[in-house]
């Protein structure tokens, strides 16, 4: 199944986020980013569905939530980054 | 045992405290350091803590409430990020060591005292305009006396820094919990507080609310950005290294809740009703030295007396050896013995929390009653 990985730039701004696309009805949950696109080294992401992805950036716009970046995986199980 | 002493911290704390720093213990890992169930549950917990922070002292991101282990860290922190070598700071008379030994810390600086009659909230508004007046670089405000309950008039004090675009640090230790503070409203630099008081978490704990930037503190792990050898520019990471108090956040945070379910309106009536009938017992004492503002809106849940002719310390040891807790002497604070000219006597402090009764002022009284008879 195909999800995007909202890239966090804190593990409460993942939070934050989580919090703000839960309130909103979208269901996110908050994982470490995978090593591969952590960039800096530990990092946090928020995992939502891929039908999810355009009313979750409409949300966070609204809650003035910038991601950091975001990933969709791909059938080979890597991830590949979305551009905004 | 009768617990008169909630300034130092609060003792009697609400049952859910000790169940879920005990629940902690059992079933809590690290926050941000793994993504197992118990460092996810630790994670949300500590969240759940910045949001009813934020929610309390109205603060726009719970990114902006960083954990502290006490008021004092959080002063540090603080006052290291403002104040400069050389800077000229304003404080009030009424500071604690917290606030004095930081900035004597710091070499060179100018540290200006705004003087005012104890309980004296204009003398205080106005002794800090002819500061800010003369030019400061930052200022810092104790919001209550930790040794005389005296309110400082922070919303007008705040007022004048904002408008001498002057950063203000608050102090909130012996206000937090127990009188509303709006931190968007005050537009303050930064507001330190403990946990372990007015908002009944266990000791080891404390909130530093920051408006913008800060300089940590302690460098180390944040479970972020762990590439780079320097801290992330971000808060609360930026000022979070290590690991976390979780046992200690996961008491604050239901310490919190029950401020909130509370009102903090009706715990700072409740303290005050209790101070006042404290006060006016003793003051029908002969032989006592009671400092209790005739404007109750000028004092908190805290109170000093002297008896005539006896050591406050002795006093103190006397008060305890008949069941009752309150602590004697400086209180860490001399600057504010020195303005209410209590310097070379100190004073015996009583302090009360929502947890204490009338009827426990009653016996306290019908004590100093016995213990002032010749």
């Amino acid at each position: 199944m195909l999800y995007y990985l909202i890239v966090c730039r804190s593990l409460t701004d993942a939070q934050r986020t989580a919090a703000a696309l839960e309130r909103a009805g979208i269901t996110a949950r908050v994982l470490r980013s995978p090593k591969s696109i952590a960039g800096e080294g530990c990092s946090h992401s928020v995992k939502v569905s891929q039908r999810s992805l355009p009313d979750a950036l409409r949300v966070l716009e609204r809650a003035a939530l910038s991601p950091k970046r975001i990933f969709i995986t791909a059938g080979d199980g890597s991830y590949q980054e979305v551009e905004l | 045992m009768i617990y008169l002493d909630s300034a130092a911290t609060t003792l009697q704390k609400p049952p859910a405290v000790a169940r879920a720093a005990a629940n902690a213990i059992n079933h809590l890992a690290s926050p941000g350091r793994g993504g197992h169930r118990p460092a996810m549950a630790a994670s949300e917990t500590a969240f759940a803590c910045r949001e009813e922070a934020a929610a309390l002292f109205h603060v726009t991101s719970p990114e902006q409430v960083v954990f502290t282990f006490n008021a004092t860290h959080g002063l540090n922190i603080a006052i290291k990020s403002l104040v400069k070598p050389k800077n000229r700071v304003v404080i009030s008379g009424y500071e604690h060591n917290a606030v004095t030994r930081p900035l004597h810390a710091i070499p060179g600086v100018e540290v200006r005292v705004a003087e005012g009659p104890l309980f004296d909230q204009a003398a205080m508004v106005e002794s800090f305009r002819r500061e800010l007046d003369r030019g400061v670089d930052a200022a810092v405000c104790t919001h209550v006396s930790n040794v005389f309950g005296f309110i400082l008039p922070l919303e007008e004090i705040a007022a004048l820094c904002r408008a001498k675009g002057v950063p203000l640090i608050v102090d909130a230790a012996q206000s937090a919990g127990c009188l509303p503070l709006d931190f968007q409203a005050l537009g303050v630099a930064f507001v330190a507080m403990p946990g372990h008081k007015g908002l009944f978490g266990p000791q080891g704990t404390g909130l530093l609310l920051c408006a913008g930037e800060a300089e940590p503190l302690l460098e180390g792990g944040t479970g972020s950005q762990s590439l780079s050898q320097t801290m992330p520019e971000f808060l609360p990471d930026r000022l979070e290294a290590g690991t976390h108090n979780i046992t200690g956040v996961a008491g604050l945070l239901e310490g919190i809740r029950f401020v909130r379910r509370q009102g903090v309106e009706e715990i700072g009536r409740r303290e005050s009703c209790l101070i006042r009938k404290m006060g006016e017992g003793l003051t029908a004492l002969p032989g006592l030295r009671v400092f209790l503002s005739e404007d109750p809106e000028a004092q908190g849940g805290v109170l000093s007396f002297l008896m005539e002719g006896r050591d406050c310390e002795e006093l103190g040891e006397a008060l305890g050896d008949r069941g009752f807790a309150l602590r004697a002497g400086l209180h860490c604070a001399p600057l504010a013995h020195r303005s209410a000219g209590t310097l070379e006597t100190g004073t015996v402090r009583a302090s009360v929390s929502p947890f204490n009764r009338e009827g426990e002022i009653c016996q306290f009284l019908r004590a100093m009653e016995g213990l002032n008879k010749p």
